[in-house]
């Protein structure tokens, strides 16, 4: 498969939402093989994924809500993460 | 409670139009009369959800056999639950496919027994596997998650490469490979089923090559069947852990299979709330912790990943429910699989014996 592009636009693929009946708390993505817990700011990188903004966009709002000093930090984390989720077939490219 | 159902299997009938030779189903099925109504499965998608429950698979028997199937979809889902269908695809039109999207499906698991037509045929017992395929194009052009599940076994093993090229061109985003389980009526078909050592081990190596070239395109769902391998399967990932099934007539059950073991007296849903039988009935404490366990499990590290393996194979191999599944190779029965398998391996290139096929309920 190959690198996600910096301006790729992706979204959750078709059976992946986030969880609207258990306890908040949980904070549980649900897909076809069971539910994810989310831990961190995975779930805002996954709700910012709304099919409309590209990747580029998307690392650069979510740098803004963290000092800047882990710019970096949040650009090579969040690559790698989407990455993951479309590997397992949660995120798709639109 | 320690425990909670994070998933519910319905069973909404056991009516089915296809005649599995490997059929998971229990032998001594329910008839349509005793089926459970849409408002009692209303209510009892509405208790799992407060139980707990993130996801609601509908299974049978065939779902698509019951009219009412596009408003059990809407009554999982207003209950907050995550849908499966998992069906043959058979009784699916276009029509009925939109009504259960627009009703809340969020996935479909379309079963196929072969590659092929002629076999996939042969091992239904009914002439399904085109109007499989047509199935798959109608969920193809639908922006819903879609898992193919083909079920292997002796016959079809050694062609697990068109298995994948089949799945890859189905649209479908995951495919389950399923080894037979053997229980129920697969039990009593088992020596045409098991696979050869050999098919498995080759089996293992084109699965991994395939995952990985096709990452992030079709994921492959595909484990070593039990029989083969070293350590027992979590089965239901433990008694009472984490899943509960309801058969068509309502009665609550650890697995499908529990039925089998004698002495377990299970309830209905119609007469107990699901909370009370989940959380208070002997039969769903029965082997939930650790306390039924037999020495080599109790004093075993692996017991809390595979919890002695499963109930219902120790009672079908061994006559004893509560001894360690003998696929493991720690048991102290170990020796009637390893038989059983030396049997199949040497016996296996003279011909399949021939099966039989279940008829309907």
């Amino acid at each position: 498969m190959s690198e996600l592009t910096r301006n790729c636009v992706l979204r959750l693929a078709p059976g992946c939402r986030f969880s609207t009946a258990a306890d908040p708390q949980d904070n549980l993505l649900l897909i076809p093989e069971g539910a994810l817990r989310l831990k961190g700011p995975s779930r805002a990188i996954l709700e910012l994924c709304n099919g409309e903004r590209p990747l580029d966009e998307l690392v650069q709002e979510l740098a803004r809500r963290y000092p800047p000093e882990q710019a970096a930090r949040i650009e090579s984390e969040t690559h790698a993460f989407v990455a993951q989720m479309r590997d397992r077939g949660i995120l798709e490219v639109v | 409670m320690k425990y909670r159902p994070q998933a519910l299997i319905a069973e909404v009938t056991h009516r089915c139009p296809l005649h599995c030779v490997y059929c998971s189903n229990p032998l001594v099925m329910q008839h349509r009369s005793d089926e459970l109504s849409t408002g009692e499965w209303s209510s009892i998608f509405g208790q799992a959800a407060d139980l707990g429950a993130l996801q609601l698979h509908l299974t049978g028997g065939e779902p698509l056999a019951r009219a009412d199937l596009t408003e059990l979809v809407r009554a999982g889902r207003s209950a907050g639950l995550y849908v499966n269908l998992i069906s043959s695809g058979v009784g699916l039109d276009e029509r009925r496919l939109d009504g259960l999207i627009e009703a809340g499906l969020d996935h479909i698991q379309l079963s196929f027994q072969d590659t092929e037509e002629a076999p996939a045929n042969e091992f239904a017992g009914a002439r399904s596997h085109a109007l499989k395929l047509r199935v798959a194009g109608m969920i193809r052009q639908r922006r819903i998650a879609f898992t193919v599940n083909l079920v292997v076994h002796r016959r079809n093993l050694g062609r697990i490469e068109d298995v994948i090229a089949f799945a890859e061109g189905s649209g479908a985003q995951r495919l389950e490979i399923a080894h037979v389980q053997y229980y129920g009526w697969a039990f009593r078909n088992r020596e045409a089923l098991l696979p050869t050592r050999e098919q498995v081990q080759r089996s293992i190596e084109v699965v991994e090559a395939a995952r990985d070239r096709l990452k992030g395109r079709l994921r492959i769902d595909f484990v070593l069947p039990d029989y083969y391998a070293k350590y027992p399967k979590p089965c239901m990932n433990g008694w009472g852990h984490q899943q509960m099934l309801i058969d068509p007539a309502g009665r609550v059950l650890p697995c499908h299979a529990a039925p089998i073991i004698p002495g377990l007296e299970f309830h209905s849903a119609r007469e107990r709330l699901l909370r009370w039988i989940w959380e208070d009935s002997p039969v769903f404490s029965r082997f939930r912790d650790e306390a039924w366990m037999p020495d080599t499990c109790r004093t075993c590290d692996r017991r809390a990943r595979d919890f002695g393996g499963c109930r219902c194979q120790a009672f079908l191999l061994t006559g004893n429910a509560s001894a360690t599944d003998p696929v493991c190779i720690l048991a102290p029965s170990h020796s009637i699989v390893e038989d059983t398998l030396q049997r199949i391996n040497s016996s296996a290139d003279s011909g399949s014996p021939g099966w039989v096929y279940r008829l309907d309920p």
